[in-house]
């Protein structure tokens, strides 16, 4: 037998099976990766969280619980134990889901206006668009440690140009990076800065679907520029637009990285920073449940993307 | 030229209306120099506060550290001794490195693997397709915090994997580029999967056929004839995946102690500097630009590729 014969015997097994068996077996390794790294840690954190937190034995959690760490997160009873409150109206720049929902919030509305215009931009034919181009996606390049350092490096007391000015003014305090309120700002502004681009592409893709004869019968019909864009382009791109700001919304409530480097997670409690602190004090419990309860929320946005958008979609596909 | 000829002497009719009205008048009678205007506007607008960022960086990085105090928008002297600094006072270059290797590694596996499914969901009929992509869309948007807590049990040699009647523990990963590289792979594989579907289906059967025909095995033909044709693909889902890699924040921060010759990448590199050398602001700037080198070369060269990637593959989701 010779050698090529014996390294192509495997691939001649597998010839003889049929569509469907091949599919599932070209697919096992994907799932094999997945399934250790991403759908067994998901489902093993569920258990966890139904887990009491145990600080005393080796073991990492103590007896079974239900669903108590859920509700005691969610009414307030947990907060002692915790660095900073889960859920608290009366302080929203500190406690953890306040936090998370309004950086979400705010920087996602902001990013879909930036992006927008600058999408408008770049459907334009002009000289130095690739240039323009290239200025615009570097920022969403930048790795977070650096994108949080080069804010770092503004806000910094005593070093950056605009603290001084803007405690004069009154809007930041002496030392915005040690202020939840202020840091939050400072937080929200370096997101837009990195994540405006990803949205200006998919609106971009968006806009350049839209059938430009459209625009010509809008011109013949006396339309102008602004009832053009609100009577044709608004409508057309909607549906990029929401697209793009799911995607980003999902992003954006993982926020953890960005808030170690610019600030502190004892400033900015973001809910990825309650899950390391409590992480690391050993609270493996309550740990799971704040990731849990953050992935629900992020998976309850997939799953009505998934179900209002996806018979739309199938349809254009 | 009559245009303008007309416009001056209308503004001398209307001398005595003041500038706000006189340019509403002139706004109103032509629209397209007010659209022209705010175009470059917002334009400059755009690479004005894109491009900031990075020249304080320089600025900063550019001061001696003795004259870095109430920082206005200018250097104060021209000193790269910054740049040599870095690479003595840590491994800076080794964490650089090990970004790149983890990088580089990554993306091998996530473009073998993604292959095998790309090859799957774009050119093969079977049931299960649909609901399978939808799980590898589901998984992708958990939060990395939900995965935590087992990945670190599993990675410290803390989890039994019980096989038949033995029971072994979980290799050590930790402070090894597998406790990264295995997140990593699975955290980004979607989109690659994604992008890959995209390119892979478009190649026309009558190419695979004519491969298969000469005898080439399934895989065979996957790897030297689907492949090679759709080359532009594989370079966009390899380029944004070593993107992904190199600025991840989460599993390169938890995954390793922080030591650069423990696999820690670069997060670790700026963070050194921000937590030793607290008040060397030049150093932390100058780290941060060398840093962020590898990353503005791959978008300068490959602009064109990231810019389809990101829209095919949220598209196609």
């Amino acid at each position: 037998m010779s050698l090529a014969s014996v390294v192509s015997q495997p691939a001649n097994w597998t010839e003889r099976l049929n569509e469907t068996q091949f599919a599932y077996l070209m697919l096992v390794p994907v799932f094999l990766l997945l399934g250790v790294i991403a759908i067994w840690p998901l489902l093993s954190t569920f258990r966890m969280s139904l887990f009491a937190d145990n600080l005393t034995s080796a073991a990492t959690v103590g007896e079974f619980v239900g669903l108590q760490n859920y509700v005691e997160l969610l009414s307030g009873q947990r907060e002692p134990v915790l660095p900073r409150p889960f859920f608290d109206i009366s302080q929203p720049f500190r406690s953890a889901l306040l936090v998370t929902l309004i950086f979400a919030v705010v920087s996602v509305l902001l990013e879909t206006l930036l992006g927008f215009a600058a999408a408008l931009v770049l459907d334009q034919e002009f000289r130095g668009r690739r240039w323009f181009r290239v200025a615009l996606i570097l920022p969403w390049a930048v790795p977070i440690v650096i994108q949080g350092m080069i804010f770092y490096l503004m806000f910094a007391p005593g070093i950056g140009f605009a603290t001084d000015p803007l405690n004069n003014l009154g809007i930041f305090g002496a030392t915005p990076l040690t202020n939840s309120f202020d840091s939050l700002v400072i937080i929200v502004i370096a997101d837009v800065w990195k994540t405006t681009a990803f949205m200006t592409l998919l609106i971009l893709a968006g806009l350049q679907s839209i059938d430009r004869s459209l625009y010509e019968v809008g011109r013949v019909s006396g339309a102008s520029k602004w009832q053009q864009f609100k009577m044709i382009t608004l409508p057309l791109v909607l549906p990029a637009v929401l697209v793009a700001m799911l995607f980003r919304s999902i992003n954006a409530m993982r926020v953890f990285g960005l808030i170690e480097t610019v600030s502190d997670c004892g400033t900015v409690p973001s809910l990825s920073c309650m899950v390391v602190q409590t992480f690391s004090s050993g609270r493996y419990g309550t740990s799971a449940a704040i990731a849990f309860l953050t992935a629900a929320i992020i998976g309850g946005a997939v799953m009505i993307y998934i179900v209002q958008f996806a018979r739309g979609q199938a349809e254009v596909i | 030229m009559a245009g303008e000829a007309e416009t001056s002497r209308q503004s001398q009719e209307e001398e005595d209306a003041g500038l706000y009205e006189r340019w509403v008048q002139e706004s109103m009678q032509n629209p397209e120099r007010v659209y022209n205007g705010l175009f470059y506007v917002v334009t400059l607008f755009f690479l004005v506060t894109m491009m900031f960022p990075f020249y304080w960086l320089l600025v900063l990085a550019l001061t001696p550290n003795e004259q870095i105090a109430n920082m206005g928008l200018l250097p104060r002297g021209f000193n790269v001794e910054a740049f040599v600094r870095i690479f003595e006072l840590l491994p800076f270059g080794r964490f650089v490195f090990n970004s790149i290797f983890l990088a580089l590694l990554t993306t091998a596996i996530v473009l073998l693997l993604a292959s095998l499914a790309g090859y799957v969901f774009g050119r093969l009929e079977f049931p299960g397709r649909q609901p399978l992509m939808l799980l590898i869309l589901a998984i992708s948007y958990f939060p990395p915090a939900a995965f935590l807590l087992p990945l670190f049990d599993l990675f410290t040699g803390n989890v039994v994997i019980p096989l038949g009647p033995v029971a072994i523990q979980s290799p050590v990963l930790f402070n090894t580029p597998g406790a990264m590289i295995l997140p990593f792979s699975s955290l980004f594989m979607p989109l690659s999967i994604f992008i890959l579907t995209t390119f892979y289906a478009q190649i026309p059967d009558g190419l695979e056929d004519a491969a298969r025909v000469e005898g080439t095995t399934r895989i065979g033909a996957l790897f030297r004839v689907i492949m090679p044709l759709s080359a532009p693909g594989v370079a966009t889902a390899g380029i944004l995946t070593f993107i992904a890699v190199y600025n991840e924040f989460f599993f390169s921060f938890l995954m390793n102690d922080g030591q650069a010759q423990n696999w820690a990448p670069i997060v670790w590199g700026i963070l050194g500097y921000q937590g030793q050398y607290t008040q060397f602001y030049n150093l932390m700037a100058a780290a941060s630009i060398v840093g962020v080198l590898p990353v503005v070369i791959l978008v300068v060269i490959a602009q064109e590729r990231i810019v389809s990637g990101l829209t095919a593959g949220a598209l196609k989701e």
